[in-house]
């Protein structure tokens, strides 16, 4: 029944001997690069994906980048539906157009039945043309089926008889291109290569940046269900030809892949076993390659593929339910050798044609070296998108709210996967099926578990609350009061608010802000509140809330004066008039607007806030950031008294350096905030990204949500850190900051979350990872686990330590900043337990290094 | 005169009061001697000698004896003497000290350049090792070495941002002083080398460990480190530096990060790395922050936000794809690219990665030199070598095989004092206060006498470079660069044999 997949890998026993003879050392070596994916229940142009490529510009080196698209347009692609759907879109690029005519001759017209063929249209636009520093090459798509008697011939001739016909014929188109890459490729130095061959699917890539393909190839408008783009950071200066770009191709699929790999030696072996040879100049081809051995030659399902690529191990291994580890150490056993090691981050958009399914998949590798960040958005238009960087992916929201008014510029929910783990497998599946004329859009982890929203909102008030919101108006809510009690009072109308009175509610915000500066200040907190506060939204959904308060905190900023006028003590800069004014007035509010600012240089904004720190402001408001980075970077020694606030997507870095300041993120923040802080005070009210407050010598942290992989690592001195929700892993590894009692540094894990009505609950457990406190010689952790779940296998160099009442009035004081700052009661939620109010120390618990003064957890008893 | 003559300091003589002038070998006379002076009369060296007048010969001269090899001559003292009364046998202490990288005669060589501030001849044994490998197997092809040069004549200097843009930092001898930390060595041997580098326009390196406040003064001299464990980075520390030094890896040790074991972790240094004393400290293996190429460009982008005119140098070991490594660092927008070769190291590096890691500099250097000269960009970026570079010939090799300076750490300690005994490591190991940041220990080192003797040792390195640019016909040092064609490889006689 089941065919025997060597039978596939004896087809291919041709193969290896076209293995190109050059060594590695000439091939190019990878960095890293920034990666994009977003999978829609409709089909979306092309021009969606170019903000976000931008905004990762600086990922990218101008020296590769690429796109994939599933799902395309029958009218777009000029033939009719049932082609698109069942032929094979095969496209040659011709680095050297003249070989078109031989290429076709040797190959396409003798092997395929071709039902139409055309030049993809380019660009004669000579700004275009002008930024790329290689022309791209003439790509002609070919919609394709093979000719049955060379299918015939070939089942016959590489013994694949028992193989399904179709399958059969997936393989000969997967052995004629790669003979044609072989030809034109390898033997006769780069004169056209298959750029991708699949049903439904096309990848475009060039030499230069991800965002001129798009442009060059005059993909603005071709509308396609799931996108992939890439910014290419090879190593390499002189890259002429585009046949490293990303993504690779594989039958059917496209991958794009952030990172490289410590072993790409033996997954090259590994895969020639397979009779499996790259034939491109670059490492990262075998990652695809990969992908499309487990999934067409082994026909895995997705979790088996997901478990060879990246294994689950160690302690998430045993905490695999039972049935499962056999199955997984059999895959382990069988294909450890090709699992890639090292920094990776794979995004995957491919067409499941047997199934009938388009999909988009991201998978980290096990230690979690590389950024990721997964969003979802639900409503009439549903979408799924996988970053390297969360400004990416706002990026793409505000152009496609652009176009569909029911998707708002802020995701429903952005997480982070946890590599190799039990919990998630560190792997997110985006699938689109037919649904009737559209596709309805699923999100899955590893193990299939669904990614529910829950949303309940009226979905024609969440459309109407879309347009702009326009000037005057005037709302009972805010006509008096100051920002606090305003805000007190929204959250008992919104309930039984409507669009219409929401939409008052923000206009005559932002009218009553004009009156005057303390009006302005009222409303600014009134609406930060709003943003940062975690409460029941009724029926309007909570990222629309955010997405309309935002909106108008950038309203009433953006219409202050620009150069302090009118004796007003607010001052705006923005990416026109970056000149920073003297301070004037009382208590001066330096307002800076990012749009249009760098993400980094001495042209960026974090320059701005430096000038301004220096010209005796000693609060800055950044508004509409879109990923821009070291914000409160280079403030030097003494930048007590300032206070920095950020609205929209601050970028990486942030904070990092940070002595004496304090900065406020309202929303998620970042990669790498508050490396080496020596102190100062950091307040995110969302999540942090990898290796927070690394080296970190000091310093106040609050963080609302959760911290992704390796927190604090190598941290000295006495940084003294909440974080409210959790991390992946390898929380505070060689930590060593002194006694926490004695002016040392603690982390103090809270191990919670919110439901979508705003509560407080507690997660399943504190700390999910394997490493926590390793090789730790100081400072602690204070895990809030009621239910004792945190084991002794998770610690290593550390122990349970006790919690004594000098403990507890350590943290405290944190814990009633963190209440203020979160609204997370301590007495009301961090100190119940079963519904009951509860001792410190039933909650708490102490984790210190082994080598610790104090007497271990277990001789514990004189309780607090 | 050339530009930067006026920056050449005074070398002065300073010798050791711990040190005691080495000999090769020991001529010893017995009480049978009859003082008939015959000796005296036959050594041409001046071994022994009696002064009028006196009636008895003065003790040998042993530091002037050529050594056994005199039996074949016919002034030969010993095969002469009527009493039998003479003896000449090898120094045990010359044959402890030194070791085939480091031999005795170099150990020697350096001690007196920087007791004197003279250089020795270019065919001084001193000049070489005996490594079996390296530079030992590399000699110049040496033209005529005129007896004299004017010094003033020639330019040893080196620019260390050679990009368009920023600003221009030019020193005049083509080393500077790599990164040791407080804590691995003694705060009077930071400060020793800061004030030398002062002394001649250079710079010295911070380490990773703490940037101590009495190096504050030479600031503009000091190169500030930012290595994996973060210790002791501020940003007031990266403010100040005029260059920033990334350390992603050392040649003595690739991929094992950096070590201060507890012994060396004293409550001083535990204070200044603001960790907890007596406890191991362990710089992670790599960033935990960068695990890719946009990640580095984001670093060095993070400290340009913090000072952007400090100039970036990033430290790299030297795996087989150095070339990739060289060029990424280049485009990430460093100015210099540093490669860290495997002969390096103290005592602290453990001896199984020591060698036996990192590719050989000397293949290194041409590559990285070749290929980015391929790309088009070799004219922008500053290429430095280190990792065992122990002499003024080594520093000219590395030059001649396509780094345009070198990076000398080992050599400065010798010239300290330091007698290789290799217990760095250990809290209190170091004899000579070098390594060590025991309280009683350091005070042995007055940091004017440290200043002063490598002074002295950079000044005979300069005397050597010019005098082996006029043997080429040059008058810069940085024409000898890429010039492997006066580079002649000689496996030596232990090879041969």
């Amino acid at each position: 029944m089941t065919f025997d997949p060597m039978k596939l890998i004896k087809s291919r026993e041709w193969m290896p001997e076209c293995a190109p003879t050059y060594s590695r050392l000439q091939t190019e070596a990878e960095g890293g690069c920034g990666v994009v994916g977003l999978a829609a229940s409709v089909g979306l142009p092309g021009k969606h994906i170019l903000g976000p490529l931008i905004k990762m510009h600086n990922r990218g080196n101008g020296k590769g980048g690429g796109i994939a698209a599933v799902g395309l347009d029958h009218v777009q692609m000029r033939v009719p539906k049932d082609i698109l759907d069942d032929h094979y879109l095969v496209q040659v690029a011709y680095v050297d157009p003249a070989f078109r005519e031989e290429l076709e001759r040797e190959f396409i017209d003798v092997s395929y039945k071709v039902h139409t063929r055309y030049q993809v249209e380019e660009s004669d636009d000579p700004l275009v043309l002008s930024a790329l520093p290689v022309r791209p090459p003439q790509v002609w798509r070919y919609f394709v089926r093979a000719l049955p008697e060379r299918l015939q011939e070939f089942v016959q001739k590489r013994g694949l008889q028992e193989l399904e016909a179709r399958r059969a014929e997936d393989e000969f188109v997967n052995q004629t291109s790669f003979a044609i890459n072989h030809k034109y490729y390898v033997q006769k130095g780069m004169k056209a290569f298959v750029m991708s061959h699949g049903r439904d699917m096309i990848i475009m890539k060039v030499v230069g940046y991800a965002e001129d393909v798009i442009l060059f190839y005059r993909l603005e408008n071709m509308t396609a269900h799931v996108w992939i783009g890439h910014q290419r950071y090879p190593t390499k200066g002189k890259v002429w030809h585009p046949g490293g770009a990303h993504p690779f191709m594989g039958l059917d699929e496209g991958l794009v892949h952030n990172g490289d790999f410590a072993n790409y030696h033996s997954v090259s072996e590994y895969l020639a076993q397979k009779n499996v040879v790259p034939l491109f100049l670059t490492d990262t081809e075998v990652s695809v390659l990969l992908f499309d051995l487990l999934n067409r030659t082994y026909q895995y399902p997705l979790e088996y593929i997901i478990e060879a690529l990246a294994p689950t191990t160690e302690r998430d291994f045993h905490h695999l339910p039972e049935e499962k580890k056999p199955l997984y150490q059999a895959i382990q056993r069988t294909h450890i050798h090709g699992s890639p090691d090292g920094p990776w981050f794979f995004i995957i958009a491919r067409n499941c044609f047997y199934q009938d399914k388009f999909q988009l998949i991201g998978i980290t590798d096990p230690s979690m070296l590389r950024p990721q960040v997964f969003a979802l958005v639900e409503g009439e238009v549903q979408i799924g998108l996988i970053g390297s960087e969360k400004q990416a992916i706002d990026s793409a929201l505000s152009s496609i709210a652009e176009e569909h008014p029911s998707v708002p510029r802020q995701a429903d929910v952005y997480w982070n996967a946890r590599g190799g783990s039990h919990t998630d497998g560190g792997a997110f599946v985006f699938t689109l099926e037919k649904e009737g004329a559209h596709r309805k859009l699923s999100c899955t982890n590893k193990f299939s578990a669904p990614v529910q929203l829950d949303l309940d909102y009226d979905r024609q008030m969440d459309v109407a609350l879309a347009a702009p919101l326009r000037p005057g108006g005037t709302d009972l809510l805010v006509e008096a009061g100051n920002g606090e009690e305003m805000f007190q009072r929204f959250l008992s109308a919104l309930p039984g608010m409507d669009a219409d009175a929401f939409r008052s509610l923000m206009q005559a915000t932002v009218a009553r802000a004009s009156r005057s500066d303390t009006d302005l200040r009222e409303m600014l907190k009134f609406l930060t509140l709003a943003i940062d506060r975690r409460y029941p939204s009724g029926i309007i959904r909570r990222s629309r809330i955010t997405d309309k308060a935002l909106e108008a905190v950038n309203l009433i900023l953006r219409s202050i004066p620009k150069a302090g006028a009118n004796g007003s003590s607010f001052c705006l800069v923005d990416n026109l008039d970056r000149n920073v004014p003297l301070a004037q007035g009382t208590d001066p509010v330096l307002v800076v607007d990012c749009r249009g600012f760098p993400m980094e240089g001495e042209e960026g904004p974090s320059f701005v806030i430096r000038d301004g720190h220096k010209k005796g402001y000693h609060h800055v408001i950044m508004i509409d950031a879109c990923g821009q980075r070291f914000f409160g970077c280079g403030l030097g020694p003494g930048s007590q008294g300032l206070k920095i606030e950020t609205f929209g997507t601050s970028g990486d870095y942030l904070a990092s350096g940070l002595a004496g300041g304090e900065i406020e993120v309202h929303g998620n923040a970042q990669d790498q905030l508050g490396q080496i802080m020596a102190s100062g005070k950091l307040v995110v009210h969302g999540d942090v990204g990898q290796t927070f407050m690394y080296g970190a010598k000091g310093g106040e942290a609050y963080i609302m949500g959760n911290a992704a992989g390796r927190p604090l690592i190598n941290a000295v001195g006495r940084p003294r850190v909440i974080i409210n929700g959790t991390c992946l892993d390898y929380l505070a590894e060689s930590f060593m900051a002194g006694d926490p009692l004695n002016g040392g540094g603690f982390v103090v894990l809270n191990g919670m979350t919110f439901d979508p009505s705003g509560k407080p609950v507690d997660l399943p457990t504190p700390y999910p990872g394997g490493n926590l406190f390793s090789l730790a010689s100081g400072g602690a952790i204070y895990v809030r686990d009621p239910l004792r779940k945190v084991t002794g296998d998770q610690l290593n160099g550390g122990r349970f330590g006790r919690m004594t009442e000098e403990d507890w009035r350590t943290i405290l004081p944190l814990l009633q900043e963190n209440e203020r700052l979160f609204g997370i009661s301590v007495d009301g939620f961090l100190l119940q337990k079963d519904g009951k109010e509860a001792r410190p120390s039933e909650v708490y618990r102490k984790i210190e290094p082994s080598t610790a003064k104090g007497k271990p957890e277990d001789v514990l008893e004189d309780d607090i | 005169m050339s530009e930067q003559y006026d920056c050449v300091p005074e070398a002065s003589w300073i010798p050791s009061e711990k040190l005691k002038f080495i000999n090769r070998y020991v001529v010893e006379r017995k009480d049978t001697c009859i003082s008939c002076g015959l000796c005296g009369s036959l050594c041409p060296y001046g071994v022994h000698q009696r002064i009028e007048g006196h009636a008895k010969v003065l003790p040998p001269y042993s530091q002037r004896c050529i050594g056994p090899t005199c039996a074949s001559n016919d002034f030969h003292c010993v095969s002469h003497c009527p009493t039998n009364s003479l003896s000449v046998r090898e120094s045990e202490t010359f044959s402890a000290l030194g070791d085939v990288r480091w031999t005795t005669d170099m150990i020697l060589a350096t001690w007196h350049m920087a007791e004197t501030g003279e250089m020795l001849p270019l065919d001084h044994p001193g000049n070489t090792g005996r490594a079996g490998g390296g530079f030992d197997h590399l000699h110049f092809k040496l033209g005529d070495v005129p007896e004299k040069v004017d010094y003033a004549e020639f330019s040893t200097a080196i620019d260390l941002n050679r990009r368009k843009s920023g600003e221009r930092r030019r020193i005049a001898i083509p080393v500077y002083g790599g990164g040791m930390s407080y804590g691995s060595v003694s705060l009077h041997t930071m400060v020793a080398r800061a004030k030398a580098a002062k002394a001649w326009g250079t710079y010295t390196c911070t380490g990773e460990g703490g940037y101590p406040a009495e190096l504050v003064p030479f600031k503009d001299n000091v190169i500030t480190q930012i290595a994996t464990g973060l210790f002791g980075v501020k940003e007031e520390t990266i403010m100040r530096a005029p260059i920033v030094e990334f350390k992603y890896a050392q040649g003595a040790k690739p991929g094992l990060g950096g070590h201060l074991l507890g012994d060396k972790n004293t409550p001083l240094v535990a204070k200044m790395r603001e960790a907890v004393p007596n406890t191991s400290l362990f710089s992670p293996f790599p960033f935990h922050s960068v695990y890719s190429v946009e990640d580095h460009k984001k670093h060095l982008d993070w400290i340009s936000s913090i000072n952007p005119q400090a100039l970036l140098s990033v430290k790299v070991s030297t795996p087989n794809d150095v070339e990739m490594v060289a060029i990424g660092s280049y485009y990430a927008g460093a100015h210099i690219v540093h490669l860290d070769g495997g002969y390096g190291g103290t005592g602290a590096a453990p001896e199984i990665a020591k060698k036996n890691i990192a590719m050989p500099i000397e293949y290194a250097i041409p590559k990285v030199h070749k290929f980015l000269t391929n790309e088009g960009v070799r004219e922008d970026v500053t290429l430095i070598a280190s990792g065992g570079m122990r002499t003024a010939l080594d520093v000219a090799k590395a030059i001649a095989l396509g780094a345009d300076g070198v990076v000398i750490g080992t050599a400065e300690m010798v010239a300290l004092g330091c007698v290789r005994c290799g217990n760095c490591e250990s809290g209190r190991g170091c004899p000579r206060g070098i390594a060590t940041t025991d309280p009683v220990l350091y005070l042995q080192m007055d940091t004017n006498w440290g200043a002063q003797r490598l002074t002295n040792l950079f000044s005979a390195w300069r005397k050597q470079w010019c005098h082996l640019l006029a043997s080429f016909g040059m008058k810069d040092i940085t024409e000898l660069r890429g010039r492997t064609d006066l580079l002649r490889y000689d496996a030596g006689e232990e090879v041969r044999a």
